[in-house]
């Protein structure tokens, strides 16, 4: 048997689980866990993976080894990997409702909503406080989704490839302003700002942890109950109907959970582009499985992709750090460019 | 050529000739009109505005003339060809593949003779053209608007993240290219306007020839063949103008997407669709465009001045979504 069902409560709550994700998961797990290892191992002060060890579950063997690991690359490393499983699940709901398998966060202009609002935040309100960013970003990426929802939703016919092309104008044009803004800004504003825009992970401390670990344990949750209603809408807008679905309020719905899972992740990080596109295709790729353990596989794999680009890009050619948005953007593109080709394959989500 | 045409052609030299003289006055220090006229005639080093009109704007101006027409030819040639309302130098790619040439060889040499730059901005521009086409014809449905542009999307994100590596790995070398990748017209040598003529010239004239065989190719290639067209001859010619006027532009002014995604469909208004109007018209109006974009660059954000690139895009991607919805 490669299906069995998890049941509780009486049948209330069933879970179909497919054998070859859960053993997928597990292997993800471990991966995941052994790129933190190396990560907090590896740097301009190496240490073992004993001393690591050492300083995580005992007492540190020194002082620096402390400060290096429980300052610097552990919280780092933990980002990464949550936001990467947030980016991830952004993308599979955007994927899922718009039925299309080239949606991403970054692609439509979600991103880039979050980062504009982030940015003017930046250079018009230096003094406001960094609390209020994720709040930001989401009031700009929900904009964004809106604009492009009204206008791309009209008519409604040839609605998913109408959507991407939309998002991409309005990125454009999102992109140009905050561009203008940095421009406008003084200097070492738009330096803060620049350094965010390239997707990198490196200025991130405990406070972003628990901001962003925070917010996957509010909006986690939400998307397990709601992934039942996806299940429904990606058969598509008739079925939902046919099947008691109230269609636009769920689809409402899902967008924004998704577009509050980009935001947040965007407000830490910057915009990483492609991770929202891969991780679902991959993890659907690797094994077969239901709505809700593909989001879980796609979660794992968002945090595997960006904690291994973090990892990379800090120590491949140090001492410069190449921002983890440039090697999602450069593994992404090939992946994105397979599924073009592939189009009508993986149409049926 | 029509009536209606002939007598807008003197309304556009002058629309163009105007913005010229305004694109001049204005700036940092406002140089009134007469003082721009006298310095253009009459020139005498010895007054300071006559030396800023002639060293600092009257370049700029040129380069905003070239490089507005010959990206606005390039749009209507692109769009002509793939019958495609998108198309356009910078939604497919073509200047972040020119830009990527540029920035690659010039990073790698330290910096490389003016001659060299619009030849490489050619193989970049040419390389990424072959790329996405292929792409976008591998796709199932052959390469409608929507695989060209996703693939152009693509191309240019993953250039720009290898674009971005390199700035970031050589920080020095690329201090000097970085106002030059977001667009803009400031601070080029005159060196390398030189060595772009001789590729603008090139590629306006081919425009100009196939101009007429083009507006048959708008019926479709079956039409067109039936009524004489050597098609694949055409589109080689086509590309071949194309691959010109986007190196020579990239080598003067950096990627400035948009202008030849919104000034053909602007000309179409006017001229109708035969392109034997379209295509010097677009010029006209290009020209005018990109001077008139490049005074608002110098005058929004004053004293600051923003890249004509940001301020290209800022139009041009509203109407890329108006295309979207209006067209498709």
């Amino acid at each position: 048997m490669s299906v069995f069902v998890l049941s509780g409560f009486g049948g209330r709550f069933s879970w179909q689980l497919h054998r070859g994700a859960l053993l997928l998961s597990v292997v993800l797990c471990a991966t995941l866990c052994s790129i933190i290892a190396a990560s907090l191992m590896s740097g301009s002060y190496p240490l073992t993976i004993r001393e690591v060890g050492q300083t995580l579950f005992a007492s540190a063997p020194s002082d620096t080894a402390k400060t290096v690991v429980w300052q610097f690359r552990f919280p780092r490393t933990l980002v990464a990997a949550i936001v990467g499983a947030l980016f991830g699940l952004s993308g599979a709901i955007l994927q899922n409702i718009t039925r299309n398998p080239l949606a991403d966060p970054s692609l439509v202009g979600v991103s880039q909503g979050a980062s504009l609002a982030v940015v003017a935040a930046i250079v018009v309100f230096p003094e406001i406080n960094q609390v209020w960013r994720p709040v930001l970003a989401f009031v700009g990426a929900l904009a964004v989704a809106a604009l492009i929802q009204s206008i791309a939703m009209q008519r409604t016919q040839g609605a998913t490839m109408r959507f991407i092309l939309t998002g991409i104008g309005v990125a454009a044009f999102i992109a140009a302003i905050t561009n203008a803004m940095l421009t406008y800004g003084n200097i070492d504003q738009a330096q803060a700002a620049l350094g965010w825009l390239a997707g990198s992970i490196h200025a991130v401390g405990w406070a972003e942890v628990w901001s962003l670990s925070l917010c996957l344990c509010i909006l986690v949750p939400l998307l397990i109950w709601a992934a039942r209603y996806m299940s429904v809408l990606r058969m598509g807008a008739e079925v939902a109907t046919g099947l008691g679905l109230r269609v636009r309020f769920a689809r409402m719905g899902l967008i924004t959970l998704s577009v509050a899972l980009a935001a947040f992740a965007v407000s830490a990080v910057g915009p990483l582009g492609f991770v929202g596109l891969v991780a679902p295709h991959l993890a659907r790729r690797l094994a077969h499985s239901g709505v809700g353990q593909h989001l879980i596989l796609t979660a794992l794999t968002g945090a595997v992709m960006v904690a291994l680009a973090d990892h990379i890009g800090r120590t491949a050619f140090a001492p410069i750090q190449i921002p983890a948005g440039i090697l999602t953007a450069i593994l992404g593109v090939p992946v994105f460019l397979f599924l073009i080709v592939r189009q009508s394959q993986t149409r049926q989500l | 050529m029509t009536r209606g045409a002939m007598l807008s052609l003197p309304v556009v030299l002058a629309g163009i000739a105007l913005a010229f003289a305004w694109h001049i006055a204005v700036g940092a220090k406002t140089v009134p009109l007469g003082t721009v006229l006298t310095a253009l005639t009459s020139y005498d080093r010895t007054i300071f505005d006559h030396v800023v009109v002639m060293d600092l704007r009257l370049p700029r101006a040129i380069y905003a003339v070239l490089v507005g027409a010959s990206l606005s030819v390039a749009g209507a040639l692109m769009q002509g060809i793939t019958r495609n309302p998108l198309a356009e130098p910078g939604i497919l790619g073509l200047l972040t593949g020119a830009s990527f040439a540029v920035v690659i060889l010039v990073g790698f040499f330290g910096s490389v003779a003016p001659v060299w730059i619009p030849l490489l901005a050619a193989v970049g521009a040419a390389t990424t053209a072959a790329l996405v086409w292929g792409i976008a014809a591998a796709a199932p449905g052959g390469s409608t608007p929507l695989t060209l542009i996703l693939s152009g999307a693509a191309i240019t994100a993953f250039l720009g993240a290898f674009i971005a590596l390199a700035n970031l790995l050589d920080q020095e070398s690329f201090e000097s290219l970085r106002v030059w990748l977001t667009g803009t017209l400031s601070s080029r040598a005159p060196a390398v306007l030189w060595w772009s003529l001789p590729w603008i010239a090139v590629g306006l004239v081919i425009a100009l020839a196939i101009a007429r065989q083009v507006t048959a190719l708008a019926m479709g290639d079956e039409t067109a063949v039936g009524l004489g067209v050597d098609v694949a001859r055409l589109k080689a010619l086509a590309l071949v103008s194309v691959i010109a006027l986007t190196a020579a532009s990239v080598a003067i002014a950096g990627p400035m997407a948009f202008v030849g995604l919104v000034i053909p469909h602007i000309t179409r208004i006017f001229v109708g669709s035969d392109y034997r109007l379209i295509v010097p018209f677009s010029a006209g109006f290009g020209a005018m465009y990109l001077l008139l974009i490049d005074i608002a660059a110098r005058m929004v954000l004053a004293p600051v001045e923003v890249s004509t690139g940001i301020i290209s895009a800022i139009l041009g991607g509203p109407f890329f979504v108006w295309l979207v919805r209006a067209r498709l």
